[in-house]
């Protein structure tokens, strides 16, 4: 059951594939996601492109338990059980929700150090969507 | 010492005071929630239709309704459009303007809203406020699909998330910044069992114990199942008239006298602080504003507790505790039936069941029966209750509204 369907996902591809940011010309602010105007002077035109080195710490996160996953994710759920999902800050600024791996569950925590990776998310409509996911590092990284 | 003027409804015309009497509640009915595989949506609405005429002490004449207000998110995309329509039809309004208001779980509470805003208006004097939804039919997956229509779609539903994800990221943040043990967020869980065993229209009707509340499945960490609100069928409907007619459809009306709504980014990423609704308290702010009291002048509210976490915030974002504190409350007594302040004598989303657009409406209906002292079950009847509030979220926070009723 598609639930995101792919033309809705192509349009911000930029920002989903290479975490391409829209810097405010009006007050500097970085936004990411890009949406209609800026979160924090509701400016809605002139944004300048940047990209987002991808790295940031954890904000909060949950582990979806098993049989709760939404039916797009029932397939990963089946192959590897439940998965842990959070809320990157970014260490340009912005917040960012994804799904976290190469984490122990048991050692999730707020504040640890995470990297942006490209990965399949799932198969829809006969398409395979790319997505970030967010990998934990060791401490130095 | 105004305070307590207030709290007995006393009227002071051009000098202290003066009740702010928005609109009037003269009659309300609900369904039992839960599962109703032989009813259907326009079923569930017609009893608790046949309930709120019923219950209008001194009668009304079907035919002086002008207006009815649907609250409803559609679950299983049963009626898409014209749902408001097809019910009046249903039961045989021929008479009314009908609207569907739609803001996910909080649908009905805006539902009333608009009503109470088209009783202000002047344009009518007699209204119906419905909500209604049927999510007991269809296959899990069908389900799990339509719940997360209400969060943000682009990033969140893309990242695998879930509505128990949503409040679990929530509970993380607020146990991490205010050091709080999970076991506070069950103990919302088990007094929510309680008042649900005492209420016949809950959906839950058993009480559990703490132990049981904290060794559950877990749904999404830190939530367990008994964290967690059920999907349920369920309508609720309310018969609001113009506050100076409310006397000649009863003697004990139930009053509108503050209402506020406020809204939010969908997407929690977006949030600068995660251990909040800010939709909430800018929906508190307008109506204690609008009905000249303090948070402190509330006897008892009906909250949002689709999930422990939500409930602890609502303390909070309501003004009974102070941020950060609000998991006190659950801990020592206070919101209890006997307790200060009784939240949720119902049982809450929690116990009495959360089917999404009669929720809100469902609220009110239990403030109806609480202010004019006649709870269905006395031993769940709030001893002397004057003012009450309800709270009614929209997903994940986006949406909100806060009313204020007395007697």
């Amino acid at each position: 059951m598609a639930f995101v369907s792919v033309p809705v996902y192509g349009r911000n591809l930029r920002d989903k594939y290479g975490l391409e940011a829209s810097k405010c010309t009006s007050c500097g602010f970085i936004n990411f996601p890009s949406k209609g105007s800026c979160r924090r002077c509701s400016n809605t035109e002139g944004f300048t492109k940047v990209n987002l080195s991808g790295k940031g710490t954890i904000y909060s996160y949950t582990i979806i338990g098993a049989g709760s996953a939404p039916p797009e994710f029932s397939a990963q759920q089946k192959a590897s059980g439940s998965y842990a999902v959070g809320i990157v800050e970014l260490d340009e600024g912005p917040r960012i929700v994804a799904q976290l791996i190469g984490c122990d569950p048991e050692k999730l925590k707020i504040g640890l150090r995470v990297e942006a990776v490209f990965r399949k998310i799932y198969e829809e409509e006969g398409v395979v969507i790319y997505g970030s996911k967010f990998r934990c590092l060791s401490k130095k990284q | 010492m105004l305070t307590s003027y207030r709290a007995k409804g006393q009227v002071y015309h051009g000098c202290l005071w003066v009740l702010k009497r928005l609109a009037a509640i003269v009659g309300a009915g609900q369904t039992r929630f839960g599962d109703h595989p032989d009813l259907s949506v326009k079923e569930l609405f017609a009893e608790a239709y046949r309930e709120a005429l019923g219950s209008v002490d001194k009668g009304l004449d079907a035919k002086k309704i002008k207006a009815l207000y649907v609250g409803t998110l559609g679950v299983g995309g049963y009626q898409i459009g014209n749902v408001s329509a097809a019910l009046a039809d249903h039961v045989g309004l021929r008479d009314v303007a009908a609207f569907r208001v739609e803001n996910a779980c909080a649908s009905s509470s805006f539902a009333l809203l608009s009503a109470v805003q088209g009783i202000l208006s002047s344009q009518y004097d007699v209204v119906l406020v419905a909500g209604v939804e049927k999510m007991r039919d269809m296959s899990s997956d069908r389900a799990k699909y339509w719940l997360g229509v209400s969060g943000d779609t682009e990033y969140e539903r893309l990242a695998g998330m879930t509505f128990a994800g949503h409040y679990a990221i929530m509970a993380t943040r607020y146990m991490h910044e205010h050091s709080v043990d999970k076991k506070y967020l069950s103990m919302i869980a088990v007094k929510n069992h309680y008042n649900g065993s005492l209420n016949p229209k809950a959906q839950f009707q058993k009480a559990i114990s703490l132990e049981e509340a904290l060794k559950a499945p877990s749904l999404a960490y830190p939530l367990n199942l008994y964290d967690a609100c059920p999907t349920s069928d369920g309508a609720s409907v309310l018969i609001v008239v113009k506050a100076e007619l409310a006397k000649k459809f009863t003697d004990t009306p139930v009053y509108v006298t503050g209402f506020g709504a406020g809204s939010d980014t969908l997407a929690l990423h977006d949030r600068e602080d995660l251990t909040g609704l800010r939709a909430t308290r800018m929906a508190a702010d307008q109506a204690y504003q609008l009905a000249r009291i303090k948070s402190g002048d509330i006897d008892f509210a009906e909250v949002h507790d689709c999930f422990t976490i939500a409930e602890i915030m609502a303390y909070e974002d309501l003004g009974f505790a102070k941020r950060g504190k609000g998991w006190l409350l659950a801990d020592d007594g206070s919101t209890k039936l006997s307790g200060r302040i009784p939240v949720n004598p119902s049982g809450g989303l929690k116990a009495k069941g959360h089917p999404i657009g009669a929720t809100g409406a469902a609220q009110t209906y239990e403030i109806f029966h609480q202010l004019r002292g006649t709870a269905d079950n006395p031993s769940r009847q709030v001893k002397g209750a004057e003012m009450g509030l309800s709270h009614n979220v929209g997903g994940s926070g986006a949406t909100a509204t806060v009313f204020i009723y007395q007697r």
